[in-house]
């Protein structure tokens, strides 16, 4: 399952008369999430730089860019990177400004937060930019916190760029071809088919109750309600899982998940790997000259 | 004609002293169809869970393709791999039967089971996907498929092991009207290639329309009738007492009238 911070779109807040019930909200967002996994498969199937290639070869150059992420020190180079992938989001058929916006929104919820006490004096001594005993803003704490929150952009862009390029089932497939062991790709690709099931279970549970309900209720039968309800899906979900393995008994399961998956290369994505290595090795370079320890 | 199944005296306890299936004796020929018929929880998918073994009884036997059919049996490989290839079920809910990565995958999931070649398993897909008329759903992952697709890839995944016995737990559940008529249409290939079906049911049209054999199961888990479609439903007093029919009254061409009726059965030229 795509975390929601990978998402495509972006919530789309509308005006409404009077503020709506907890059921309808919470049907809502679900409704909204399951339609964002559709969107996310709609944009990897659709001709575009990143969908073209070999899914093994994007695994691939996705680790050499955050590795390459990690090691640069030089804020520039960083920014340079997440412009890049910014560049290739957009030849890919992504919207630059969507893209943009969940890039930063995981760089302020992973980095910024967390580096933002050694942005202070308490942890990085130097020049004070803001004085606030010890508590004040130096410049030197900024620049390292600066640093940390553009290398988990650069990081997200990449990541996200993956995976908004490139098919749930071809991401498993690359899983497979890369000898990832087939059971842990198998518990993969039946939690996504569960999730989408039970999503929609609870989207019209809380649709059902909506459909019922004359008076407004307060917030304390909400809980009750929903405790209630996350147990009934934890039963739902135990017996699903159990009818599952039935299913898979049934067609001979013995504990093996062998598999057919038979992926191939193009002249494309060896030039892409080519050009992902040198580009790697270029960035790191200038990033030594630009910011020699 | 050799039975594929024999019953007796079965009987299934989930909780002690509540039976989910009492005093079941039943012999099904190869070749048969069979409608296992009974209102909602009267045991009809433990039935079919049991022939396909996937559960077992707390009292009586069963014999399939005739060896005793119980746990130990089934650890001994080669029976297993026997059974599993000769015996397939389609289970009522799609999405617990849609496991893997892409409908390809889920009909490659048996074949490759029972340790087939390459070669061998995307022949086998290809051929079912062909006959099923899902080729171009084979690269899609399950959960994006309509009700009507996720039934068929299904139904495609347990043909790719080639059973001659098909189990089928409520085959018609969540199937719009044109999807239905495909499945009868199925069904009757099936018949006319000589497999044997069993399918689950409380649609008394469908079961009349695919089955030469109709078992009628009360909500006592026990066998009250088994004939002809004909001979069964003949009984209305039975199949009023096993909750399959109603009476009330209800309007057809502005006639108001009552009369026994079974949902999802329809009354041309009332």
């Amino acid at each position: 399952m795509i975390p929601a911070l990978a998402h495509i779109g972006d919530p789309k807040p509308r005006r409404h008369a009077r503020p709506r019930s907890f059921a309808r909200k919470t049907a809502d967002t679900i409704g909204h999430a399951v339609a964002e996994v559709f969107e996310n498969e709609d944009l990897a199937s659709s001709p575009g730089l990143m969908q073209r290639l070999d899914p093994r070869v994007k695994l691939v150059s996705i680790v050499l860019f955050v590795v390459t992420a990690t090691l640069v020190r030089s804020l520039w180079v960083l920014l340079a990177i997440v412009a890049v992938t910014t560049a290739l989001a957009a030849m890919s058929g992504v919207s630059p400004a969507s893209f943009a916006r969940k890039v930063w929104a995981s760089a302020a919820f992973f980095g910024l937060l967390l580096s933002l006490p050694a942005a202070t004096a308490w942890i990085t001594p130097g020049h004070v930019l803001v004085p606030l005993g010890p508590l004040s803003i130096t410049a030197e704490g900024l620049y390292v916190t600066a640093r940390l929150t553009v290398r988990v952009a650069a990081a997200a862009g990449i990541g996200l760029l993956v995976i908004w390029t490139t098919r749930w089932t071809d991401l498993l497939k690359a899983l497979t071809a890369m000898r990832m062991p087939d059971i842990v790709v198998a518990t993969l690709a039946m939690t996504q088919q569960q999730i989408m099931s039970l999503l929609r279970t609870v989207e019209n549970m809380h649709l059902a109750r909506e459909s019922r309900m004359l008076a407004d209720v307060s917030a304390r039968e909400n809980r009750d309600w929903i405790t209630d309800r996350i147990a009934f899906v934890a039963r739902k979900s135990f017996k699903t899982a159990d009818d599952i393995y039935d299913a898979m008994l049934s067609r001979g399961f013995t504990g093996a998940m062998p598999s057919l998956v038979r992926l191939r290369t193009a002249a494309r994505d060896w030039v892409w790997l080519a050009a992902s290595v040198v580009s790697c090795v270029a960035l790191l370079g200038i990033d030594r000259l630009v910011a020699p320890r | 004609m050799s039975a594929h199944f024999v019953l007796n005296g079965v009987r299934l306890e989930y909780r002690a002293g509540v039976p989910a299936l009492d005093g079941i004796d039943l012999t099904v020929e190869a070749g048969q169809h069979v409608a296992v018929v009974g209102a909602n929880g009267s045991g009809k998918s433990t039935l079919l869970k049991m022939l396909d073994g996937l559960v077992f009884p707390t009292d009586g036997t069963i014999e399939a393709l005739g060896r005793q059919l119980t746990e130990d049996a089934l650890e001994e490989p080669a029976f297993r791999r026997e059974f599993r290839s000769q015996v397939g079920f389609v289970f009522q809910e799609a999405d617990v039967q849609l496991f893997s990565n892409t409908a390809f995958d889920e009909l490659a999931f048996g074949p490759l089971q029972l340790g087939l070649a390459e070669e061998e398993v995307r022949r086998r897909v290809s051929a079912v996907a062909e006959q099923l008329r899902i080729e171009k759903l084979l690269d899609r992952a399950p959960y994006t498929l309509s009700g009507g697709e996720k039934k068929r890839v299904a139904i495609a995944s347990v043909l790719t092991m080639e059973p001659c016995v098909l189990l089928l737990d409520e085959p018609t559940n969540a199937l719009d009207p044109r999807s239905q008529v495909w499945l009868l249409d199925v069904l009757a290939e099936w018949k006319r290639a000589g497999r044997t079906v069993v399918i689950s049911t409380h649609d008394l049209s469908i079961a009349e329309e695919s089955a030469d054999r109709m078992v009628v199961l009360s909500e006592e888990h026990r066998i009250v009738a088994d004939g002809s479609p004909d001979e069964v439903l003949a009984q209305r007093d039975l199949l009023l007492a096993v909750n399959l029919i109603h009476e009330h009254e209800h309007r057809h061409y502005g006639t108001v009238h009552d009369h026994p009726h079974a949902h999802g059965h329809t009354h041309a030229g009332d």
